[in-house]
């Protein structure tokens, strides 16, 4: 019995140490997880963009307005950067102008003058989760220094959204990359591993045709998957889509993050020739994208560094035209941006994929 | 890796350049042309030559054999002329294109039938041929037609959908062999094609190679199976280590070992004092020993028996079994390298002299 299992142990122990890559993923797994996660999830936000403006007449700044205005700008949590980023406005319609592309996330109309009968009017992107609830409590925080007593009018300008809607929309792209990884480029791999590339590399068929192919194939299936979440997200959410067109826009933005993720996972496939190591890396890079692209939390809150891969990181794009569709009403001019975005991405990892492409078996 | 150079700059430096190129037939009887080939495997601090440095011809709409011990290389040279690995030095034409200019264009004129399986088990028969007949841009109108005859061929027209994975290693070795010409290539790529298979169904794939064949398909063909090769091969290259050995028509290559008949004699235990009366008659060419049995290569053999089963006799040596042959392709190959042929191990058997050939 005992030598029976020492034989299985060895021979398996064996095998795990003659594939140095995996060792060194399944280290880079977990400490991955504290670096990313830690710094996504539990970072503080900063720096929220929020336009100021004071209600007319009367056309010069109250002493309110101003010093609201400084002292929200000055707010700063411990050992951090400040809170706010403010930016003054002079004209109320153009806040809200802005607020509405997105540009900002929150708009303060402040009234002329201190009293109890002039409320201060406070329009939040209420499709950002936590940040609507840090902005109001800042405004009234500041007030309260300022011994004014004027009411507070929140106005959620995209309604109540809760923190399943906010969170549905990312778990649209998780779908598709959790199906790109059992789907995409995993038939070249298992060609691969059982030897019968072989069969089709005699054959006149090119590069291009066999990562094209793939894409498409594992496209359509990341396509269903990305949509099938599409509907169950409105059944269980209460997500609705305003009009036919934002439908069709929906299915337009997932079907271009589908072809950008599955471009990115073949560009990996066309390269491995085990599947381990093809899903030790697939996992750590669904890890990565999923963690920054703002599914779960604000992407304002994460640090600068992490930042930083959101802007090559096709989940986020993803996420961000799905989330101005679905939770915002916003049309091609506001997710145009993120669209080109995935296409050029995509590009290049078609490029990418046909390139490591070996057509031969060396 | 010293391969031939692409660049136009180092044309005057490359002795391979001065060579004529491909697309200059020399006449028009060749059709692939190897000119010291040689291929490396480098791995870590260790190398490997599995190819070394074979020129050789195939002509136009013949069978070429390739006969070799596992390990010789064959399949090497096959990938090394199908596109599949690029040679370390040398260079080979495929009709009128260089391997390692020209590897897209010779993929369309090639059909391979790998040694080891590369149909997808997964898919259906009829799929299998769909897959590749597409692949490799047989015409959409014809394709299902063509198909059908080559499943007709195979008899497996009722398994036509079913998975691959339910047909037997026969079945799935003849699928995978008329796929290789589902699209009338002009040079079929047959490795090792009768593996593994029982003798009716090697018989029957036999039958096919042969009957291509007679539609000018030139054919080259691996195989360490000598009857395969004596059956259906016009001329025969022998490799071993990655050399070309030998490489002639069959009844020359016979005539490489010395003339006669093989008489073998088995015994239980041998009496060493047999064998110098034995050389003594001058009818004899020589006398070996291997794995308990006398082998005699002699001419006019049944004439010359009863004097041996005399000689026999005279020592009171027992023979356990007698038997009397003209000499095989095996014959000739243990000649020329000392080895049996279908010996996986590559240990060196003795041959009928006694010791390597010169």
């Amino acid at each position: 019995m005992i030598r029976g299992a020492v034989a299985i142990f060895k021979r398996d122990f064996k095998k795990f140490l003659s594939n140095p890559f995996v060792v060194i993923m399944t280290l880079m797994m977990p400490i991955m997880y504290l670096v990313i996660f830690g710094n996504a999830m539990g970072g503080t936000i900063s720096h929220i963009p929020v336009g100021v403006v004071q209600e007319v007449p009367p056309y010069e700044d109250t002493p309110l307005f101003s010093q609201a205005a400084v002292a929200l700008n000055h707010i700063s949590q411990k050992d951090n950067p400040k809170l706010l980023d403010i930016t003054v406005y002079t004209d109320e319609t153009a806040a809200k102008q802005d607020l509405a592309k997105g540009l900002i996330s929150a708009v303060v109309v402040f009234p002329s003058e201190i009293s109890n009968d002039h409320a201060v009017r406070l329009y939040v992107d209420s499709s950002n989760s936590i940040i609507p609830s840090l902005v109001e409590s800042a405004v009234r925080g500041v007030l309260a220094a300022l011994g004014a007593h004027n009411p507070v009018a929140v106005n959620k300008i995209y309604g109540d959204i809760q923190y399943i809607q906010f969170f549905g929309v990312g778990v649209i792209m998780m779908a598709i990359f959790t199906s790109t990884m059992f789907g995409g480029g995993i038939a070249l791999i298992k060609d691969r591993e059982a030897g019968i590339h072989e069969g089709y590399l005699v054959t006149p068929v090119q590069r291009t045709s066999i990562i094209a192919g793939i894409i498409s194939s594992g496209t359509v299936r990341a396509f269903i998957a990305g949509f099938t979440i599409f509907i169950i997200d409105i059944v269980i959410t209460g997500i609705t889509i305003q009009s036919f067109e934002d439908f069709l826009l929906v299915i337009v933005v997932i079907l271009i993050a589908c072809v950008g993720v599955t471009s990115l996972v073949v560009s990996f496939a066309s390269r491995f020739s085990a599947q381990q190591e093809y899903a030790s890396v697939v996992a750590f890079l669904n890890l990565v994208l999923f963690m920054t692209s703002g599914a779960f939390y604000p992407v304002i809150g994460m640090p600068e560094w992490l930042r930083w891969i959101t802007v090559i990181n096709p989940e986020y794009y993803g996420v961000d035209a799905l989330r101005s569709i679905i939770l915002r009403g916003q049309g091609l001019d506001v997710i145009g941006m993120d669209l080109v975005a995935l296409l050029i991405f995509s590009g290049a990892m078609f490029i990418l994929g046909i390139a490591t492409y070996r057509r031969t078996l060396e | 890796m010293s391969q031939p150079a692409t660049q136009g700059e180092e044309v005057n430096q490359d002795p391979e350049k001065s060579l004529p190129s491909c697309s200059v037939l020399p006449d028009n009887t060749s059709i692939i042309r190897i000119d010291h080939l040689t291929k490396i495997f480098y791995e870590k601090n260790r190398s490997v030559t599995a190819v070394d440095d074979i020129t050789l011809e195939v002509r136009r709409g013949e069978i070429f054999g390739l006969l070799g011990p596992n390990g010789a290389g064959k399949s090497t040279l096959i990938r090394v002329l199908t596109t599949l690995l690029r040679p370390t030095s040398g260079t080979a034409c495929v009709d009128t294109y260089d391997i390692i200019r020209d590897p897209e264009k010779i993929r369309s004129i090639i059909g391979v039938c790998p040694q080891n399986s590369t149909l997808d088990v997964e898919l259906t028969a009829y799929d299998n041929l769909e897959f590749y007949g597409k692949l490799v841009n047989v015409d959409d109108r014809t394709l299902d037609k063509r198909i059908w005859e080559l499943l007709e061929m195979t008899e497996l027209t009722d398994r036509a959908h079913m998975k691959v994975q339910t047909l037997s290693g026969g079945m799935r070795r003849k699928l995978e062999i008329v796929r290789a010409f589902i699209h009338h290539p002009l040079i079929l790529f047959l490795d090792e094609p009768t593996i593994g298979l029982d003798p009716e169904a090697r018989h029957e794939v036999w039958q096919q190679i042969a009957k291509l064949n007679e539609e000018k398909t030139t054919i080259i063909l691996t195989t360490h199976y000598m009857d395969e090769a004596e059956k259906l091969c016009n001329r025969i290259a022998f490799v071993d280590k990655g050399r070309l050995i030998a490489l002639d028509v069959l009844e020359n290559l016979k005539q490489l070992i010395p003339a006669g008949d093989l008489i073998e004699i088995g015994f239980d235990t041998f009496d060493e004092r047999l064998l110098p009366v034995l050389r003594q008659n001058t009818l004899i060419n020589s006398v070996g020993v291997k794995e308990q049995k006398l082998i005699i290569s002699a001419k006019n053999g049944s004439k010359l028996l009863p004097e041996i089963v005399a000689v026999f006799e005279k020592f009171s040596t027992p023979m356990s079994s007698i038997s009397i042959r003209s000499p095989s392709l095996e014959d000739v190959f243990i000649h020329l390298t000392g080895k049996k042929l279908d010996d996986g191990t590559n240990h060196e058997a003795k041959p009928a002299r006694g010791g390597r050939p010169l």
